[in-house]
């Protein structure tokens, strides 16, 4: 009896290493920092920035052979999706990350802020994010959050001795951990009917016939509202101005941009590949999340005074944009399509315009100390090239050609317009009203920068450290030559998920 | 016989979660809690999870209840809090009601579900024979889900550093880093009249 407990059959699931390359190189670099920081302590310290910047880049080598490569990989009963969709996903994800940590270089040395734990927990925020993008079933989507969000929450509070930095980590933690709460209810209610966690089984199961169950609508209700917590979008909103002016700015620019962008890749996932025959379920309820988070960002945007929340606001409007082809995205098979591009390409072009924003906002509040937005009046007179940089990104996130952000609303219009319902064309009037608002106090912000008088007495140009400049290059050059060349981008983001769930 | 089981273990759950809630000491809402547990572990045992029910009772009431009898102990936050502060005016009523409609809404779609809340056999019959709980969670645990596992190690590292550095005391004193930038402006300003 004894012996026959010792010999299980025990089969090693077969693992296309290749697929998962990407993930081990990213988790080793990681394992490595936390080593360094064990063996070396404070000699190391130094060295962090730069290795974890390495490991990115190391990373982002099996990701370009996988793209080549180009076959489409399912590993784990199809959990685990390796396909073009991911791949751009995690693409963007790795640049978010290197701008991120090239933002923190100076900013984490200056605070005397535990170094090597903050590039720990950002590459493993980064991991959880590139699990994220290939996660077809519901426990990998929620293992994914997690690892990403729990970092966040922990980097939020890193300015110990700061009591805004505490409320914001105590308030982001808890009204996350709130969210993920609601998110798994709703995720054991679909598990509960459809008896699987596999989102391409789930889809089977609503074909045939679970969807019309009540308690799948409560699920699909719940998960999404789950998610639209994760990118700030109206009523779920509530936690982004506090969280973003309490956490260390380069922290504020990862949540805005990284954080955000891997909550819609999990909700992109849940609706194409899980739920896209219940339409008639999730398409009010984006409609509804849209409409709401572009009025109340922007109007709310309008009279902040600190630049750091009002950069919170914009994202929750640009959330809105963001999320509206998804209303009109169960239409028709290309509609979904043009949905799913058009979200991809906003995500890419709106990560480069919001972390070159925020590399602006970091250099110069280094200056003058402070994030209100007087204290950047006149930063022509000492800083006159970020004052044309700043310009370029509120620009582009206002919507105006030839830049990124113009080429991203364009999409989203053309989806909206070209749908054919008449909930389309009303979601692109609210959008066309919003762009008019958005472009109102983004525009306030530039003509302060350029034609006020500078509050400070010295105009000493400013000084600019390396790794900031290479920050705001790669987010100028991304921004401009997505502008200028459209085509560039969408050869990349034409993706599509549809053929699993249909 | 599996009705009144589940009745009697329902009410026990539901009776710890409101006292888990409702109790003015931090001490006995844990202790609350690992009612509600050890109501869940007997729902386990009706379900014939029996690997489930004992992991239940063994980690969540036996281990990690107990560390928050510690924590909160150590902490000395073992006595009432007062709660009668209202930030934001008419929150309270507010949240009852946003609180009691969801509640009626979930209610509703749990009782007029087609097939019961639960529509697919798969989801509430036992995975084999209760010897073979185990064997079979376990192979699941590291074939089709081996890399949420690997993963999940990875965030509990990451929780572990995270928990260590914010618990550690800061050196200098709590203070706004704008404070300090004014703070460092004013002795500029006073040593540049110094020097004049």
């Amino acid at each position: 009896m004894s012996t026959n407990l010792l010999i299980v059959a025990f089969e090693r699931p077969a693992i296309d290493w290749h697929a998962v390359a990407p993930e081990i190189v990213l988790l080793s670099v990681g394992v490595l920092i936390t080593l360094l920081d064990i063996l070396f302590l404070e000699k190391a310290r130094p060295y962090m920035a730069a290795l974890s910047g390495l490991g990115i880049l190391a990373t982002a080598i099996p990701l370009l052979t996988l793209g080549i490569d180009g076959t489409e990989r399912v590993l784990f009963d199809g959990a685990y999706v390796v396909d073009n969709f991911s791949l751009v996903l995690k693409a963007i994800f790795l640049l978010a990350g290197y701008v991120v940590i090239l933002l923190s270089t100076n900013y984490i040395v200056d605070g005397d802020y535990w170094e090597s734990e903050y590039y720990g927990l950002l590459l493993a925020s980064l991991m959880g994010m590139i699990m994220m993008a290939s996660s077809r079933d519901l426990i990998s989507v929620f293992v994914a959050l997690e690892l990403l969000s729990i970092p966040a929450y922990l980097m939020v509070a890193w300015r110990k001795r700061d009591p805004k930095s505490n409320e914001a980590g105590l308030k982001y933690y808890l009204m996350g951990v709130f969210a993920s709460a609601v998110m798994l209810y709703g995720m054991s209610l679909l598990f509960g009917v459809s008896g699987t966690t596999v989102l391409s089984e789930i889809a089977d199961s609503i074909d045939a016939g679970n969807g019309s169950s009540s308690v799948m609508t409560l699920g699909i209700v719940f998960v999404v509202a789950g998610f639209a917590f994760k990118v700030s979008a109206v009523p779920f909103h509530t936690w982004a101005p506090d969280v973003y002016e309490g956490a260390p700015t380069p922290v504020t620019a990862f949540l805005s941009v990284a954080s955000k962008a891997a909550g819609f890749v999990a909700l992109l996932a849940l609706i194409f590949v899980g739920f896209y025959e219940l339409s008639n379920i999730w398409e009010p309820l984006i409609w509804i999340l849209a409409a709401l988070s572009m009025t109340v960002g922007n109007l709310v945007a309008l009279r902040q005074t600190n630049i750091v929340r009002l950069m919170a606001y914009s994202g929750v409007a640009q959330t809105g944009f963001m999320i509206a082809p998804l209303a009109v995205a169960g239409h028709s098979l290309s509609t979904g399509n043009q949905a799913l591009s058009a979200i991809v390409t906003y995500l890419a072009i709106y990560a480069a315009m919001n972390l070159g924003a925020f590399a602006v906002i970091i250099t110069l509040a280094r200056r003058t100390g402070s994030a209100e937005i007087d204290s950047f009046s006149g930063a022509f007179h000492f800083a006159p090239g970020l004052t044309v940089a700043m310009t370029i990104f509120l620009f582009s996130l206002a919507g105006i050609p030839p830049l990124g952000g113009w080429f991203a609303k364009f999409e989203v219009f053309r989806v909206l317009a070209t749908s054919g319902e008449t909930w389309g064309y009303l979601l692109a009037v609210v959008a066309a009203i919003n762009s008019v608002i958005a472009l109102f106090y983004y525009a306030t912000i530039a003509r302060k920068m350029w034609a006020d008088d500078p509050s400070e007495k010295d105009l000493n140009n400013i000084e600019v450290t390396p790794s900031l400049v290479s920050a705001l290059a790669i987010c100028v050059l991304v921004t401009l030559l997505f502008g200028i060349f459209p085509q560039l981008v969408a050869r990349f983001t034409e993706v599509s998920l549809l053929a699993f769930g249909v | 016989m599996e009705t009144v089981v589940f009745l009697i273990s329902a009410a026990v759950i539901l009776s710890g979660a409101l006292g888990v809630i409702f109790s003015k000491n931090p001490v006995h809402s844990a202790l609350f809690m690992v009612q509600t547990l050890f109501g869940v572990a007997v729902l386990f045992v009706l379900l014939e999870a029996t690997f489930l029910a004992a992991i239940q009772v063994i980690v969540y009431a036996g281990a990690i209840v107990i560390l928050f009898v510690f924590v909160i102990t150590l902490l000395g936050v073992d006595r009432a809090e007062d709660l009668k502060v209202e930030p934001i005016s008419g929150q309270r009523p507010l949240a009852v009601v946003l609180g009691a409609s969801i509640f009626g809404i979930i209610l509703t779609v749990l009782i007029v579900a087609v097939g019961g809340p639960t529509g697919e056999q798969v989801a509430n019959t036992p995975i084999g024979d209760a010897s073979d709980n185990t064997k079979i969670l376990g192979e699941a645990l590291f074939s089709t889900h081996v890399f949420s596992v690997e993963l999940t190690a990875l965030l509990l590292t990451v929780a572990v550093v995270g928990a260590v550095v914010l618990s550690t005391r800061p050196t200098k004193p709590l203070i706004s880093t704008l404070d300090k930038q004014q703070n460092d402006n004013l002795e500029d300003e006073l040593e540049e009249k110094g020097e004049e």
